[in-house]
């Protein structure tokens, strides 16, 4: 195909543009007054809000509650589905027993089952814990289980000629082979993990970013919502980001995304 | 052979070289190739693998820009045209058409009636020997069924120009032979130009009129075969005779040349 | 799944729904034999009870009506605005160079983060429901759409060239169906996504919807009709994932995820 790359740096450039033009729009419609500051309140205000609820230790207080519950319950998820996802690949009475369960269970919107956790766990981390890790298990336990049924069967047939043990099979074919698929598999978790966590806390409050975030747009403080809003971006940006470097560090034969 | 006699060249490649960019230094695959093929001709390229046979086939499809020039019928051509056919070497089957329709692809553009195509469609599925695959996908097909696809495809549109890479690579011996007779007996009537890469020496003295060798990489030209063999005898007749034999055999002393010289090329690297 | 002849009853329809009635005998038998506090969890014949109540009246399906409008409108929006978003991005480098950051900051972005600043915008309702499920169908489909385009093999485009393809059809007769199953798993996230987002914004931002409505039962103490109306969402929402699944597999027949037929 004859086609025309631009420069490398030429593209980045227009990256850049792209977002300062964006902050730009937004500081100077704000400025302007075309948005009442209770739409949209300027974009170096918002920098200032910012700034004073990390001074004041809020922010980083709520960040840190959230991203306990979130990795708590990303833990738990992954301590049970990837076990779990494993034993229902080599064996088909698991497979059979949890199949149904989980052909309905996925596709079903875990936030519904909110008042449920709060009812039985009231409103503080527990039942976020818990609601997060029932959301996460899903898509993990599909994942491993994917993962561990697409073993190539020579690779273990081959293995039990040479004289592995079952145990050993495990740690020495199924997991080094399955591995990368659960890791995205586990990438895939983590986002739903940081959505539901701030979900479940602004609608069923119990502190947290997202208890936080809905408090301030109750009273309308605009520059908190904003500043909080940022803050969970950049958190969902860099958690991605260090998932994806992970991932891209996996040896050569594995076959990522 | 008045083909050869022709003044202009239906194919003229001149000085062609492409550098691929490489993760250090770029990787030369083509350094200054020229070849010319008169209209009519059947040139069969032969080499080591990873020479470049299959990017010199991609310039002169015009899907890849490079150094140097390559003329069709005496114009420089600046893109691909569908006076030139091209089999790849991966098939590239459109995955979503079946087999029907993937043949059907290149028809729709000829001004054809939709049933004189329909008739060109199944007179060739007969021909590659797929009746009653015609509604399969192509992941539904095994290599070599893919590859017979690719050829009936590129030749329903029957283009002045054949471009083959290693068309028939996936076949089994078998099947092979029936195809290149079948190739062979489209080229003896239509006298279209080819160009073939190939990996299989008997095939290629079988086939072509032209021979030529390239290096290890980078790729160059480094020898040509002139063959005269009569065409019309059988198939036994004309692969059991000395002259036949003969020449295969400076060909494939010729190819082993290289590619051994391609192996010590690797083993000091 | 294979499956094997020796337990193939096993895997039949009603195979498979033992597990299921298993698991409601055991949630039966921990309400009977008073394991936990029924106030807690009602029991399943309870549930069952207050479903049937459901069925008959209006309550449910009004709201049920709304919140799957809601959500239809969004992903019908989000998902076409994506797939041109994605094909723009993926054949024009510029478009994508400005495209990207923008794309990228918003796809880590935990979508119900935006909902507070929805409802500042538009209030409680429909349009800030919408707004969220519009925004978080749109970024899967966009990042689908854009990785199935440029996963293209170059032999592929160059077929299609040499066959004289113009380069406007290039978009349909290759560009397009090549992207399509990776469009239609981005569909399935999206749809997922379209129910997560309709019912967690009705719950804050809504006077009506299931999710208003399960919140609504939870705080009156209905814990039967609570655990009734969200088993109707699971059973709808499991059902529109089948109803994509089947759509999938009638699109795709010719790619490698739809069920392998045997060579004849
Ligand atoms: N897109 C590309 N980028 C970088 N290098 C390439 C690319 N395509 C081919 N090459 C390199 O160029 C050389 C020639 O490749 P080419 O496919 O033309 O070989 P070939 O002669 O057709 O081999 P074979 O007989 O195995 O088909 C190879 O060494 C290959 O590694
Ligand atoms: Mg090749």
């Amino acid at each position: 195909m004859m086609e025309k790359v631009a420069s490398k740096r030429g593209l980045q450039l227009r990256s850049l543009i792209s977002v300062l033009t964006i902050v730009a729009v937004w500081e100077a419609a704000a400025r302007a007054g075309l948005a009442s500051p209770l739409f949209l309140p300027a974009f170096t205000k918002v920098l200032g809000e910012w700034w004073s609820v990390c001074a004041d230790g809020s922010l980083p207080g709520d960040l840190f509650t959230s991203l306990f519950r979130a990795a708590a319950g990303l833990l738990l998820a992954t301590s049970i589905g990837v076990p779990l996802g494993i034993a229902m690949a080599r064996n088909r009475l698991l497979h059979w027993m949890f199949d149904p369960v989980i052909a309905l269970a996925f596709p079903s919107p875990k936030i519904a089952f909110l008042p449920i956790f709060i009812l039985w766990f009231g409103i503080y981390s527990i039942s976020k814990i818990l609601l997060v890790a029932f959301a996460c298990v899903f898509p993990i336990l599909i994942g491993t289980f994917a993962a561990a049924s697409a073993l190539n069967r020579v690779w273990i047939w081959s293995a039990y000629s040479l004289g592995t043990s079952n145990f050993a099979l495990l740690f020495r074919i199924v997991l080094p082979a399955a591995w990368p698929r659960i890791f995205a598999a586990l990438r895939v978790a983590l986002p739903v993990s940081l959505i539901t966590t701030f979900t479940a806390e602004m609608v069923g409050g119990g502190g947290g970013m997202g208890a936080t975030l809905m408090y301030s747009q109750r009273f309308f403080e605009s520059p908190t919502v904003f500043a909080y809003i940022l803050t969970m971006l950049a958190v969902g940006l860099l958690l991605d980001f260090i998932m994806l470097r992970i991932q891209q560090a996996f040896p050569a034969w594995s076959p990522g995304q | 052979m008045r083909a050869l006699t022709d003044p202009t060249p239906k194919i003229e490649i001149r000085g062609v070289s492409k550098s691929y960019p490489g993760d250090n230094s770029p990787v030369q695959a083509l350094r200054a190739v020229d070849i010319s093929i008169a209209e009519g001709e059947f040139v069969s390229i032969v080499g080591p693998s990873g020479c470049g046979k299959s990017t010199l086939l991609y310039v002169v499809g015009g899907f890849l820009n490079a150094d140097g020039k390559v003329l069709v019928d005496g114009k420089v051509i600046h893109g691909p045209g569908t006076d030139r056919g091209v089999v790849f070497q991966e098939y590239a089957l459109f995955p979503w058409l079946s087999v029907r329709n993937n043949i059907l692809y290149g028809l729709e553009r000829g001004g054809l009636a939709s049933d004189e195509r329909a008739k060109i469609a199944d007179r060739l599925i007969g021909v590659i020997g797929l009746k009653g695959f015609e509604d399969r996908y192509p992941r539904e097909l095994s290599g070599g069924m893919k590859q017979r696809v690719a050829i009936a495809r590129t030749l329903a549109c029957d283009p002045a120009i054949l471009l083959l890479d290693e068309p028939f690579g996936a076949l089994d011996a078998q099947t092979r032979e029936v195809m290149q007779d079948e190739l062979l007996r489209i080229w003896l009537e239509t006298r279209k130009t080819v160009l073939m890469i190939t990996h299989d020496v008997t095939e290629a003295v079988y086939l072509s009129n032209r021979i030529c060798v390239m290096s290890a990489r980078p790729g160059q030209i480094v020898d040509e075969f002139r063959i005269d063999l009569d065409r019309t005898i059988p198939r036994e007749q004309l692969v059991t005779s000395d002259a036949f034999n003969k020449i295969r055999n400076q060909v494939w002393i010729a190819v082993r040349h290289q590619a051994l010289a391609a192996e010590t090329a690797n083993a000091a690297i | 799944m294979q499956r094997s002849d020796r337990h193939s009853y096993l895997w039949s329809p009603i195979g498979r729904i033992i597990p299921l009635v298993v698991v409601g005998l055991i949630w039966q038998a921990a309400g009977t034999f008073r394991l936990v506090d029924p106030s807690f969890l009602p029991s399943p014949v309870r549930v069952a009870y207050a479903i049937a109540d459901l069925l008959t009246g209006r309550e449910i399906r009004d709201n049920l009506l709304v919140t799957l409008s809601r959500a239809a409108i969004g992903l019908a929006l989000g998902s076409m605005a994506g797939v041109w978003l994605g094909l723009m991005m993926a054949r024009s480098e510029v478009f994508r160079a400005y495209a990207a950051p923008i794309v990228g900051g918003t796809y880590s972005l935990p979508k119900s983060a935006l909902i507070p600043l929805f409802i500042l915008w538009f209030g409680i309702g429909t349009v800030t429901t919408v707004c969220a499920v519009f925004l978080a169908c749109l970024l899967p489909m966009v990042v689908n759409t854009f990785q199935g385009v440029r996963s293209t093999p170059r032999v592929l485009i160059w077929g299609a060239e040499a066959f004289g393809t113009p380069p406007k059809g290039m978009l349909w007769r290759v560009f397009l169906p090549h992207a399509l199953p990776d469009i239609f798993a981005g569909l399935r996230v999206a749809l997922g996504f379209s129910f997560v987002l309709a019912i967690s914004s009705e719950m804050v931002a809504s006077t009506n919807g299931i999710g208003k409505l399960i919140f609504m039962y939870g705080e009156n103490g209905a814990y039967d009709y609570m655990f009734a109306a969200i088993a109707c969402v699971v059973v709808v929402a499991f059902l529109a994932d089948r109803l994509l699944l089947i759509a999938t597999d009638k699109c795709l027949r010719w790619h490698e995820s739809s069920a392998r037929r045997e060579l004849a």
